[in-house]
């Protein structure tokens, strides 16, 4: 069977690049694993979102308040706190469903720095000590490989079909017997947790978070393109987005005078994604392909 | 309510801001029966179908399905309990396989039916209704005739005890609806009730052991084909009186 091949070399994939990673701190620098770090944050937060906004079709841009939550507590709050998102905001539909998001996450980050507990606008620093890199670059890379198998069993289970189902045509899901509304709710809960431990891994790894640094609008936004023009709703394409993204990061970070133009140039990929390719980066790949498939197997035909 | 009914309306009405799509119908379907609902266009025929399955809510009015009140209950959970509809215009799930739409069906449908299980029932399904050749192409390719038969699919693969079908006739040529006729019939076979939309009059009047005759959301008529195409309402309905 064609998907059973398919996901056995995914399996194989997963593990070699598990493998690989998890052996980098014998052979790596610090910086380097740095480097890594930060890719399999944006892997995770990129697969994670895709879950809700590529499988089921549900964009928010509110999900720096799922890495804020869990930056500041658990993964068990975030998760919690999704149903308090969904229960209101799953009733719109659409773009409306993504301004709501916006709005929410926004009133997140004002109560943070608002209350006292979390040391306000100024911040939280973790308490000193038990702090090994190691090992939370361990967990890092883990989740992140984790969330990619996540998505992989999700897209072929029944569950991943109702998801598509909603997207598609959410009235006809519902006319078959998808309580959409559920599995909307559910979607969002395990995405928002899966964000909320990358979250407090990086809140540990940083030992200082702020309102301005974990609930940022421009995360959120981050958190959206990256599928986009990876390619949404595939297990593949967040993957590349965030890699592509990790990887402008470190470099634009590194270089002072375009420390500043990051969303600038993610604005221009993503109009450049919606204008020529709206399957993103794994669509233009698959493009290539094709193109390439079909040069080698035709020959050019005989003169006459 | 009789005995053998299995669904039983009484009084439903439907509203929307200053129209009145149905103003109080009563009719009961008896288990078994092909039931045929027709009437001129903006009739209200839709509109009913849309309250029963609990895609809208009727204004007014009492639904019971094997005895329990429906009304006001949201459509999946109606078709959880083996009642659905199919759509006059039909709605593919396009970026799916046929045999991907017709399993949604099957997993979250009255038979919530697990992965292997589920498999087989969609086969049998794609066979009865002449899809099985085109089970793996995307559903967004497919001609009217065989999305008609898909939307058919779909809302058998749920296993309903009554299934309603709004217009699967339209637009095909008339081998296709003889076809269409003989599916109708092996589904009544297959022991579920069919309630059927159709602006085909001819096959509606072949197929249905009963029809119901609605004009501007009003019953102006019941009972066997024979009877009602000799009505003076309905023939007034359909051709016209000043």
């Amino acid at each position: 069977m064609r998907t059973a091949r398919r996901s056995l070399r995914l399996a194989a994939i997963e593990i070699a690049a598990l493998v690989l990673l998890l052996a980098a701190p014998r052979f790596l620098e610090r910086g380097t694993l740095n480097d890594i770090w930060n890719v399999a944050f944006a892997v995770i937060l990129a697969s994670a979102w895709n879950l809700l906004g590529g499988f089921a079709g549900q964009v928010s841009i509110g999900y720096s308040a799922f890495i804020g939550i869990g930056a500041y507590t658990t993964a068990l709050l975030a998760a919690a706190f999704s149903f308090v998102v969904g229960l209101p905001t799953f009733r719109l539909r659409g773009p409306y469903f993504t301004i709501a998001t916006i709005g929410v996450s926004e009133a997140v980050r004002l109560l943070a720095a608002g209350v006292s507990f979390t040391g306000g606008s100024s911040g939280l620093r973790m308490p000193a000590g038990s702090f090994d890199f190691t090992r939370n670059y361990a967990a890092m890379v883990v989740l992140a490989v984790g969330v990619v198998a996540l998505a992989a069993w999700v897209k072929a289970s029944p569950f991943g079909q109702a998801l598509a189902a909603i997207r598609q045509d959410i009235d006809a899901a519902e006319a078959l017997g998808v309580h959409s509304s559920k599995y909307k709710l559910l979607v969002h809960a395990l995405s928002a947790a899966i964000v909320a431990v990358a979250g407090s891994l990086f809140a540990i790894n940083f030992q200082y978070i702020s309102p301005g640094s974990v609930f940022d609008f421009r995360l959120s936004l981050s958190i959206v393109l990256m599928p986009i023009v990876g390619g949404l709703g595939t297990i593949a394409g967040p993957v590349l987005g965030a890699l592509l993204f990790g990887y402008l990061q470190i470099k634009l970070l590194s270089s002072p005078g375009l420390r500043d133009s990051y969303l600038f140039i993610y604005g221009t990929m993503l109009i450049a994604v919606m204008l020529f390719e709206p399957k993103g980066l794994l669509g233009l790949f698959h493009r290539f392909l094709k193109a390439a498939r079909r040069s080698f197997s035709k020959p050019v035909p005989d003169a006459g | 309510m009789p005995a053998d009914a299995i669904l039983s309306v009484r009084g439903v009405a439907k509203r929307y801001e200053g129209l009145l799509a149905l103003a109080g119908i009563d009719f009961d379907v008896a288990r078994g029966e092909v039931f045929g609902v027709i009437g001129p266009n903006g009739a209200g025929k839709t509109t009913l179908f849309s309250c029963l399955v609990g895609a809208v809510a009727p204004t007014s009015g009492t639904i019971a399905f094997r005895g329990e009140r429906i009304e006001g209950l949201p459509n999946y959970a109606v078709v959880a309990r083996g009642l659905v509809r199919t759509h006059q215009i039909v709605r593919p799930f396009r970026e799916m396989t046929v045999e991907e739409n017709v399993s949604v069906g099957a997993h979250f449908g009255a038979g919530r039916r697990r992965k292997e299980d589920a498999g087989r029932r969609v086969a049998e399904i794609l066979e009865k209704t002449s899809l099985s050749r085109k089970a793996g192409g995307l559903a967004g390719t497919l001609t009217i005739g065989e999305l008609k038969r898909l939307e058919i699919a779909r809302a058998l693969a749920t296993e309903p005890e009554v299934l309603c079908l709004d217009e699967v006739m339209g637009g095909l040529n008339p081998s296709e609806i003889q076809e269409a006729m003989r599916l109708v019939r092996s589904i009544r076979d297959s022991g579920v009730t069919v309630l059927m939309i159709e602006h085909h009059v001819h096959a509606v009047m072949g197929v249905s052991d009963r029809i119901l005759v609605l004009n501007f959301g009003r019953k102006i008529a019941e009972g066997p084909p024979s009877a009602v195409i000799k009505d003076a309402g309905v023939i007034d309905a359909y051709l016209g009186v000043e």
